[in-house]
């Protein structure tokens, strides 16, 4: 029974934990915009006053079921994919449900949020949702196969399809699968780009072009509960190329206890705040693609370096 | 004896609802329904191995119930009875049924025939008589066009048809003999020994499963038959060619898979993208829904081909649940198509307030379509996948597959918006839930989706013994356990539970915060920049949904396999007309050339004598 | 000779007139006077008016020429996201509505649908004097004088246009009304809805609102 309990509190710690990193994560990136514009910009906490404040709203107004319901799709998927991610190395972190699901089964999972909201925006029936929704999921199937290429590249160099066995690799070594095979590490990063939908690939949501497109009739607590699960599944993204290519966090064998679970977890913000500027940074210069550049981008240099990058794990296969 | 007296039954029931019409309308329904229901407990009552054998025009005829027969009778058994119970409602009020319910019933029989032959001749005797059956029930719509999308269907089949039999022909003449078994032991069916025959055999299967470049007569048939057959149509009759296919990959050995795996995977992976890229530009229900079922049979191509132990598995575990999920989309188009007129997304939308039960149907069917966790479809995908990965190690195929099914994601979207979400317009205010005969069909197929995603063990153990049965890799299958050769793999209990559990507390939150301030409005009310819509504006969006993603593809959309088979046709129509100033036709002509060649004879016997 | 007979004769208003007058049109929901009479869960209040404050979504509605003070305000010289706010593009996302400047007629009958479809709390900022008196265009047959006949207004900012100095502080302002808990009368508007809907047709001519209303 303690051990139902035990289980409970990884669960509930690691949400809070993706919940809190993923919400200062916005704030953040309002700030380093704010500064690259050459001003003051709100404070990091600014994400957890709009959240109290959305969800602070006397009045809400759904369309039907299935939009009442969009935000809980997104946020189902969002924690259901952070539970099954090694969130530190080896035993310092609560290991959640990380041996019973793979690489493959995530790559699924986290699609299922983005599926949900479409047929919640679809429900409200605003022409400027659908037509974000078509732009999103066109943008997506061009994203997914830079990503998938990198990943298969990956699981055949090291042939496990495990996250956990690939996290053990690196803390064996010590070295970096970024490193290991470069063409895919910068494959997923051209992904992950997409998968942000910031500058240059955020025609899905423009403001001003689109009314905000998916996001057009949500309002009140359904727009609070949609940016709680946006923030958990950037944390999910930050920390699944992390634990793939940058080496996962914590150092079990150096400290244990509290004070691993501290240094890991520092080492696991850095890392995660240093892979999140690329995508932010490169969305404060750049201007937007529109839908059709935006997938025949991601399959002209993303997909040469993927396939690059299986041709290079077929080379460099391991067995260990 | 027990297996020919299942097929009486069946005859018996054909002849009294054909002419049970004649009688009383209202009862053909029941009595096919009925049939079917007795034909299914006597089969269920037949124990496993009865053979029965018949020495017939100098052919010994076959036929057993095997464990690998049985797994694909079920599907066709199971898709009938539901398809049948649909159709009592859906094909009311129409004429000719006694036509339509007889033609029904004798492909039925003819799909479970297939399963149960061990010899080759009866297998082609059941598959003639399940194509012309169908094709009678694909020409029943009376209306121009249907006719020549029909002849398309039965001008393939006889392709496939005589190819089989040439192969037939060459089997008898080295093999001298008909017996499954034996060819199996002698290994006929491989492609290094006399090539033409799998490559004959695999033509004629894969017409009927609809593989590119076969392709062609699917899409034009699937959408004229009524839709109470049609998902039997799609989902069990191209199971058939599949279950063809199985029993060729089973004879084969190690060399010969290698051959089976390029030519039948990538003929799968090709089919699959490129029948998702049309269909994803459909603007109808029913023909997405076709072009689906060609791209979905293309994933099962592909698995089947790799003949290894999750390839097989998954090729039989996604024939399962495609019946499952297509078979109820098409119950789906047809629903709406009795309660609201047509299945074109840009006439009616906004269905899900008039047809709750009916949405939920298409929405646990379209996410099983999607292979989105923790419904069946994701299994299955997962099986495909990591066969390809760990087993066979074909990449490549991999990433065609991969684009393939993300690009589903975007037909089984437009399918959901098209029909049931959207605007809320005028013309379907008066549109009504199906009636429960209809209904209940829809839900049962919905339930098989959903269990076997968390127990596909439900799945894996019949078709363990199935692929045992015919000697092939099926050792270590779980009720809910998936694993693949690296010992990797995904516990779909746990899935399914903390999906479900994460999903009630979500929803359970946001419902119950502010409860009181929570309203619903309707379509109408949108941000339409401070505009009142009124009820004659038109603010549904469904034509050219995806052409953005049309224009990111570009070319291949200009691609038609249609256009190639009639420019074939067209070029042969023209030696034709030539061939036709020769054999004019005209009897005077033949004696002619009879006497100028007798003239010849006479003039140059020295010769050529 | 003719011409004496066109002269109107303008004579000053009775008491009892002016008296009648402030009745009739002085507008129903100001933040001006009002009580805030919730006593229990102050703190919960506090927090959620510390939180409502420092994150205003506006929906710039740019209705008249104060417009091109918004984009001075957003960005980089007078940066308002510092203090919270940020634009939304729908007004189910926003919370403020920005009437910047005079509101012909026509624009009226948007703004009215605007703001009934936004969710409470939710808050009205008036640039400029149009919005006030009339301003310059205080004689014209198609713009509205005074805009609180017609929706709530939380705060007025004067001027014509005001500058961006201007408009941050009429938001300081209206943060300060907010953290006492004057702010937000969409509740107000929904009570008095019939004098706010007398007035809405008295100059819109073609009324075609859905009949029920949208909260």
């Amino acid at each position: 029974m303690e051990n139902w309990l035990y289980e409970l509190t990884g669960f509930v710690l690691t949400i809070l934990l993706a919940f809190t990193v993923g919400m200062f994560y916005g704030g953040l990136r309002r700030k380093v915009i704010a500064r690259a514009q050459n001003r003051i910009g709100p404070p990091v906490y600014q994400n957890f006053l709009d959240l109290l404040k959305l969800q602070g709203k006397t009045t809400n107004i759904h369309h039907g079921v299935m939009s009442h319901l969009a935000p809980v799709w997104v946020i189902v998927a969002a924690t259901a994919s952070l539970l099954f991610i090694p969130v530190l190395h080896g035993g310092l972190w609560f290991p959640n449900l990380t041996f019973k699901g793979d690489l493959i089964f995530l790559l699924y999972l986290m699609v299922f949020g983005s599926l949900g909201m479409a047929l919640g925006v679809g429900e409200s029936g605003n022409p400027n949702g659908a037509i974000g929704v078509s732009r999103g999921l066109s943008l997506m199937v061009g994203y997914e196969i830079p990503f998938v290429l990198s990943l298969v590249a990956v699981m055949l160099q090291f042939h496990t399809t495990s996250l956990t066995d690939l996290m053990h690799y690196q803390q064996l070594t010590g070295h970096w699968i970024a490193l290991e095979n470069p063409f895919a590490f910068l494959s997923a990063l051209f992904a992950v780009l997409g998968m942000f939908h910031y500058s240059p690939f955020d025609i899905i949501g423009a403001p001003a072009e689109l009314a905000s497109g998916p996001m057009s009739e949500f309002g009140g607590k359904y727009l609070g509960s949609l940016m709680t699960g946006g923030s958990i599944f950037a944390f999910v993204k930050l920390v699944l190329i992390t634990d793939i290519f940058l080496g996962g966090a914590g150092h079990p064998e150096l400290y244990t206890g509290l004070a691993g679970v501290l240094i890991g977890l520092g080492e696991l913000i850095l890392k995660t705040f240093l892979l999140y500027m690329i995508p932010v940074s490169i969305g404060i210069v750049m201007p937007r693609f529109r839908t059709e550049q935006a997938v025949r981008f991601f399959w002209k240099w993303p997909l040469a370096f993927g396939i690059t990058g299986i041709i290079w794990g077929l080379y460099h296969q391991i067995n260990f | 004896m027990e297996l020919m007296i299942f097929f009486l039954i069946i005859t018996a029931g054909t002849l009294i609802t054909f002419f049970i019409d004649d009688i009383s309308r209202k009862l053909t329904g029941y009595a096919a329904f009925l049939t079917i229901l007795t034909g299914i407990v006597y089969y269920a009552s037949i124990p496993m191995g009865t053979v029965w054998q018949m020495h017939l025009l100098g052919f010994d005829l076959k036929w057993m119930r095997s464990p690998a027969g049985d797994f694909f009778a079920w599907i066709v058994l199971g898709l009938g009875l539901l398809s049948l119970m649909y159709a009592i409602k859906y094909m009311e009020g129409k004429a000719r049924l006694g036509y339509f319910y007889a033609a029904f019933l004798v492909s039925l029989g003819a799909m479970t025939g297939v399963t149960i032959s061990r010899d080759i001749v009866s297998l082609f005797i059941f598959w003639e008589i399940m194509t012309w059956s169908s094709f009678l029930l694909a020409i029943y719509k009376a209306y121009y066009g249907v006719e020549t999308k029909g002849i398309k269907y039965i001008l393939f089949s006889s392709m496939g048809a005589y190819a089989m039999l040439t192969a037939i022909v060459f089997i008898v003449h080295y093999y001298h003999t008909t017996d499954l078994n034996t060819l199996w032991q002698a290994g006929a069916f491989g492609f290094s020994r006399h090539w033409f025959i799998p490559a004959f055999m695999l033509f004629g299967f894969a017409v009927k499963a609809a593989v590119m470049p076969f392709h062609v007569w699917a899409p034009g048939v699937y959408t004229r038959t009524p839709m109470a057959y049609t998902s039997v149509f799609s989902g069990a009759m191209s199971k058939m060619g599949i279950f063809g296919m199985l029993l060729i990959v089973a004879g084969l050995s190690r060399l010969d898979i290698g051959w089976i795996r390029f030519i039948l995977g990538w003929a799968g992976g090709i089919t699959a993208a490129l029948a998702t890229l049309q269909a994803v530009r459909q603007n109808d229900a029913k023909d997405l829904l076709a072009y689906s079922s060609i791209a979905q049979l293309g994933y099962i191509v592909t698995a089947l081909s790799t003949g290894t132990r999750m390839g097989l598995m998954a090729a039989l575990y996604l024939a399962v649940l495609h019946a499952a999920f297509k078979g109820a989309l098409f119950l789906v188009a047809g629903a709406v198509e009795k309660q609201a007129g047509t299945t074109d997304f840009r006439e009616v939308s906004g269905l899900i307030v008039r047809m709750p039960w009916t949405f939920f149907t298409a929405l646990i069917s379209v996410i099983a379509l999607a292979g989105v966790p923790p419904l069946g479809g994701f299994v299955g995908k997962w099986l495909v996948y990591e066969s390809l990965i760990t087993e066979t190690h074909s990449y490549f195929l991999v990433i065609v597959i991969f684009f393939a099914s993300t690009a589903a994601f975007l037909y089984a979207y437009r399918f959901l918006f098209g029909l049931f979400l959207g605007q809320q317009e005028h013309n379907t205010e008066d549109v009504h839930e199906a009636s429960w005969w209809m209904l209940v069909p829809m839900l049962v197929l919905s339930l098989v989706s959903i269990l076997t995603g968390v127990f596909p063990g439900l799945v894996f153990k019949p078709a363990a013994k199935a692929l045992s049965d015919l000697h092939l890799p099926s050792d270590g299958w779980q009720m809910s356990i998936l694993h693949n050769a690296w010992n990797n793999g995904v516990d779909t209990i746990t899935v399914g539970s903390t999906i479900v559990i994460l999903f009630l507390l979500t929803a359970a939150f946001i419902t119950l915060k502010g409860r009181k301030n929570t309203r619903r409005t309707g379509t109408k009310d949108i941000s339409t920049s401070g505009e009142i819509p009124q009820p004659d504006d038109n603010l549904n969006f469904q034509s050219g949904f995806f052409q953005p993603f049309e224009r990111a593809i570009g070319k291949p959309y200009r691609w038609s396999m249609d256009r190639i088979w009639t420019d074939i046709g067209t070029s042969l129509a023209a030696f034709f007309r030539f061939l036709r100033k020769i054999y004019t036709g005209n009897a005077q002509t033949y004696v002619f050339y009879v006497i100028v060649f007798l003239i010849i004879l006479l003039l140059f016997r020295k010769q050529i004598f | 000779m003719n011409e004496k007979k066109d002269i109107q004769i303008i004579t000053r208003p009775t008491k009892a007139e002016i008296e009648q007058a402030k009745i009739n049109f002085s507008p129903r929901c100001t933040s001006a006077g009002r009580v805030n009479d919730k006593e229990t869960q102050k703190t919960v209040q506090f927090i959620l008016n510390f939180a409502r404050k420092h994150s205003l979504f506006l929906l710039a509605y740019g209705t008249g020429c104060g417009a091109i003070e918004i984009p001075a305000t957003l960005t980089s010289r007078y940066d308002a996201e510092r203090l919270g706010i940020r634009g939304a593009a729908t007004p189910r996302q926003a919370d403020v509505l920005m009437i910047t400047g005079y509101l012909s007629v026509k624009t009226l009958k948007r703004v009215i649908r605007v703001y009934e479809q936004m969710q409470d709390p939710k808050y009205v900022v008036a640039f400029g004097s149009c919005t006030i008196n009339g301003g310059m265009y205080f004689d014209s047959y198609n713009t509205i004088k005074a805009l609180d006949r017609y929706i709530p207004v939380d705060v007025y900012i004067a001027g014509c246009m005001p500058r961006p100095e201007a408009v941050l502080k009429g938001f300081a302002k209206l943060q300060e009304l907010i953290q006492n808990g004057n702010a937000g009368n969409g509740e107000c508007y929904r009570k008095n809805l019939d004098w706010y809907r007398a007035n809405q047709q008295k100059v819109i001519k073609n009324w075609n609102f859905p009949d029920e209303y949208n909260w």
